[in-house]
């Protein structure tokens, strides 16, 4: 990996942050951001502090996890169109959500629970569907049943929305289409909590992945207990999504564009595209949170559209890149 | 014996009649066993049993004395190598890095590569005559040199046998020829050799010993001149065929077209 | 005996229809939108706000209304008792608690409006209702619809409706009441105005601008609308925005958002962390209705009240 390349991302990481902390509904100079970050008492402390650095870091979290679940899940599929909704997780997560806000359910933490365990519970729906087959874990029946739960779920969601007359119902699009505008230390130090776990196996067994791209035999045959490591990525990708999904509703395009971009400038092996993944991931979304946050000043247009706006070009481009 | 099935019946779900029935089957180190036989007639059940793929109903499966199932997967691979037929690469590593996947046996998910493993990548492209291809993408070789990627990348794993299924498929004579050549020396230099194939010829040529299946069973099993005799040959194969002689003893099969008769041919029977 | 008059009937009955259709022609291109019969023609028509006519022969004496803004409006204007069909909303004045329930009114059911055997149909201006209407017409159902989203609505739709229950003096009276009261509930645009946060949804933050009539409701009243940069009549914003904008009073309605004021990133702003809150109740804050003068002396009030 050159020194070159390793520097200029480095340079890429600090000056998103950097601008993801100086940007926002009110126009900061640089200068008033670092007194605000290092002096309590500097005027745009409370703001920098208690709002945009949590918000920058958890962009961050989310994209690098986001995107680290789309590479896990690329290889384990054996298709570089893989993403982590794919699985039926966004839909899940929104029939939760909406199920929560249609119940009146009470506390501020109901939502994004009930998101969480509506993502898990397709998760599993997708499992469970792809053992009738009697192959577990095969990548098309995968993908064939995390299409077939995620319209299901999506019906049901529908559904209960037109049918439901508890107030904001129909607020819940909104909360599902993605931001990052009630970030907060605390839920930071929630999503924290819950992908440390599932980062951390992923990386560990990066060099598994680069076996497991290779197919089931042939991984086999070169020594991975292959049943043993998709139900692990399998696992860990649908938890960190569904934990993204709570913390910030569906934001898309992630996990399917950066590690593409990753891959065309660096090696695909996973034990070093797997960290650059992480960071470029970050990058990604704190770049897109601060588009969101600044396009409609003072409105908020949510991340998942940028994403999408941004993705789609970008991978179009990637595309041709590749093709040529 | 690095390799041994005693008397295996292998039956799939769902069919009636075995794929195996009580088979045997030895292979050694310095050992080329080549498994030849009509299409269906058990040849990749009986590797896959081999290598614990398929549970067997009957008999038993040893690798280097020990029974398959006790095997962890990470120590089989140090012991085993396979090259299977077909293999589709998503993306796009170079022959280096895919050839250093077959230290995963040793290094596990997570040490880094020392100058062990890079030794031994370095052994096994010299073994394969692929040092120079050693840079370039896996997407730009032909099938040929692909075949040797793959090999190289078994031979990475130091294993003590080695496993090749229908290597030949799709390649052409010289890529044959430089195939076999290469195992029969990898042989020679001590690992156990066992072959799926459909070449008879080759198969003669550069085995040891041949099993012929029938049906799922073993029909006979012996050198290359013992099995491949005209009579058994066109049974199990359902063909009339003459064998020759090459000059080096190895028996060489050649099917009959219609109306060709042995009697007006001037060669043995 | 036939003489001059049966001497060119079809000259006659020629004439007879051009003048008609000039008289017609002149008096629709003279008004914007609506006027008024000719005593006792048995003729009713207005132009609704979605640009289509609507006909009736006789002053509506069932009418369904899926507005309820319309309800009220009916009620006010004296035609409260020729109602027949209200949506759930519909829940001021106490007397339309009566009327029989159609439901929401969002995706109206047909077969319950037709139940009701209405002579008139009020419905909300929307693309969806455009289908609704269209089919109640096709079913030879007079269908109105109407834009009910700003205070300037409150007297055009009542007009409306005099013309077709034939109350155009309780129209007239219940505009000019409302032009009245409005004019006195408004205070003057000078001097210090509290600076109000409309939030009406807090996962994610959702605050209104300069398209709701709420933001006219605050401006009125002598508030000013912490977003009245923002066109739309709602939009989502950072809590970042609000509080670098330092509001000094929330305005919340009922159904709005009210735990999330302990949640720690809320502290951040000021009115939040002492709970300056100017927590509203009362339908007459959901929509434009003859309410509006006396929901905004209620605001001024309450301003006052907070300023001490």
């Amino acid at each position: 990996m050159s020194g070159a390349r390793l520097a200029l991302l480095g340079a890429t990481v600090i000056a998103c942050i950097t601008l993801g902390l100086s940007a926002g509904a009110v126009p900061l100079p640089l200068r008033e951001v670092w007194a605000g970050l290092w002096h309590a008492d500097a005027g745009a402390a409370a703001i920098v502090r208690d709002l945009r650095a949590p918000r920058v870091i958890l962009a961050f979290l989310v994209g690098g996890s986001l995107a680290i679940c789309g590479a896990a899940l690329q290889a384990m599929i054996r298709n570089p169109l893989a993403e982590p909704y794919l699985l039926g997780l966004s839909s899940g997560a929104g029939l939760g959500a909406v199920i929560a806000i249609a119940s009146r359910a009470a506390g501020a933490w109901a939502v994004p629970l009930a998101a969480f365990a509506g993502a898990l519970g397709a998760v599993a729906l997708v499992y469970r569907l792809s053992l009738v087959s009697g192959r577990r874990l095969d990548p098309h029946v995968l993908l064939l049943s995390g299409v077939v739960v995620g319209s299901f779920a999506g019906a049901l969601m529908s559904a209960i929305m037109v049918l439901s007359d508890a107030p904001g119902v129909r607020n819940a699009f909104l909360w599902l289409l993605g931001g990052f505008g009630t970030a907060s230390w605390r839920a930071l130090a929630v999503f924290t909590a819950y992908a440390a776990i599932p980062l951390a196996l992923l990386l560990y067994h990066a060099r598994s992945l680069d076996l497991i791209a290779l197919g089931d035999e042939p991984a086999h045959h070169l020594g991975a207990d292959v049943d043993r490591i998709r139900r692990l990525v399998y696992l860990c990708t649908a938890l960190l999504t569904a934990a993204s999904v709570a913390t910030c509703g569906i934001i898309g395009f992630v996990g399917l564009v950066v590690p593409h971009a990753v891959r065309t400038m660096f090696r695909p092996l996973h034990r070093s595209l797997l960290p650059l993944v992480f960071l470029m991931g970050g990058c990604f979304l704190v770049l897109a949170d601060v588009v969101s946050r600044t396009a409609v000043r003072p409105l908020e247009l949510p991340v998942g559209v940028i994403t999408a706006l941004i993705g789609v070009p970008l991978f179009a481009l990637l595309l041709r890149r590749t093709l040529a | 014996m690095i390799l041994e099935a005693k008397a295996i019946t292998v039956r799939y779900r769902r069919h009636a009649s075995a794929a195996l029935e009580a088979v045997s089957c030895q292979v050694t180190g310095s050992e080329l066993v080549a498994v030849v036989g009509p299409n269906g007639s058990g040849k990749t059940t009986l590797v896959r049993a081999l290598l614990g793929l398929v549970p067997v109903e009957r008999g038993s499966v040893l690798i280097d004395d020990r029974p398959v199932g006790q095997w962890p997967r990470r120590l089989l691979a140090q012991v085993v190598g396979v090259v299977g037929q077909q293999e589709e690469a998503v993306f796009p590593l170079s022959v280096a890095e895919t050839v250093m996947l077959g230290r995963y046996a040793r290094l596990g998910p997570l040490a880094r590569p020392g100058p062990e493993d890079r030794g031994a990548v370095q052994r096994a492209l010299e073994r394969c005559d692929i040092l120079d291809l050693a840079e370039r993408s896996i997407d730009s070789l032909s099938g040929g040199e692909w075949k040797r990627v793959r090999v190289a990348r078994a031979l990475a794993q130091e294993p003590r046998a080695l496993v090749l299924d229908e290597p030949t498929a799709s390649l052409d004579v010289r890529h044959e020829m430089e195939l076999f050549e290469l195992f029969r020396q990898l042989v020679d230099g001590g690992l156990a050799g066992l072959v799926i194939t459909h070449h008879l010829n080759l198969a003669a040529r550069f085995a040891h010993r041949i099993i012929l299946l029938d049906r799922g069973a073993v029909v006979a099993v012996g050198t290359p001149a013992e099995v491949l005799r005209r009579e058994i040959v066109s049974r199990v194969f359902e063909w009339p065929v003459a064998v020759m002689k090459w000059f080096d003893g190895a028996p060489q099969v050649v099917p009959l077209r219609a109306g060709e008769e042995t009697s007006t041919l001037g060669g043995p029977q | 005996m036939g003489g001059i008059i049966y001497q060119t009937p079809t000259l006659q009955r020629g004439l007879r229809a051009l003048l008609t259709s000039t008289l017609l022609g002149v008096s629709l291109a003279g008004s914007a939108c609506h006027e008024r019969p000719r005593e006792g023609s048995g003729r009713i028509w207005v132009v609704d706000d979605a640009g289509d006519t609507v006909r009736l022969q006789a002053p509506a004496r069932r009418v369904v209304s899926l507005i309820p803004a319309t309800t009220e409006l009916l009620f006010a204007i004296g035609a409260g008792a020729s109602l027949v069909g209200r949506t759930s909303y519909c829940d001021y004045p106490p007397a339309a608690k009566a009327v029989p329930d159609l439901g929401d009114g969002i995706k109206p059911s047909i077969e319950a409006v037709l139940a009701q055997r209405p002579d008139l149909v009020t419905l909300y201006n929307s693309g969806q209702n455009a289908a609704v209407a269209g089919r109640l017409r096709e079913l030879g159902i007079p269908t109105l619809r109407v834009n009910t989203d700003a205070l300037s609505d409150v007297d055009r739709v009542a007009r409306i409706l005099g013309t077709v229950t034939g109350r155009q003096r309780g129209a007239d009276s219940v505009a000019a009441a409302f032009d009245t009261a409005l004019a006195a509930a408004t205070r003057p645009a000078k001097g210090p105005r509290p600076r109000i946060l409309l939030l009406v949804w807090e996962q994610p933050p959702m605050t209104i601008g300069r398209g709701s009539f709420l933001h006219e409701l605050v401006e009125r009243a002598g508030g000013e609308n912490l977003f009245a940069d923002v066109a739309a009549s709602s939009g989502v914003v950072s809590i970042e925005a609000v509080a670098a904008r330092d509001p000094d009073l929330i305005f919340t309605t009922n159904e709005g958002p009210s735990a999330f004021a302990t949640r720690p990133e809320w502290q951040v702003v000021p009115a939040i962390r002492e709970h300056r809150f100017l927590r509203v109740s009362g339908s007459e804050f959901n929509r434009p209705s003859p309410r509006a003068p006396a929901a905004i002396r209620e605001l001024t009030a309450r301003m006052e009240a907070a300023r001490r």
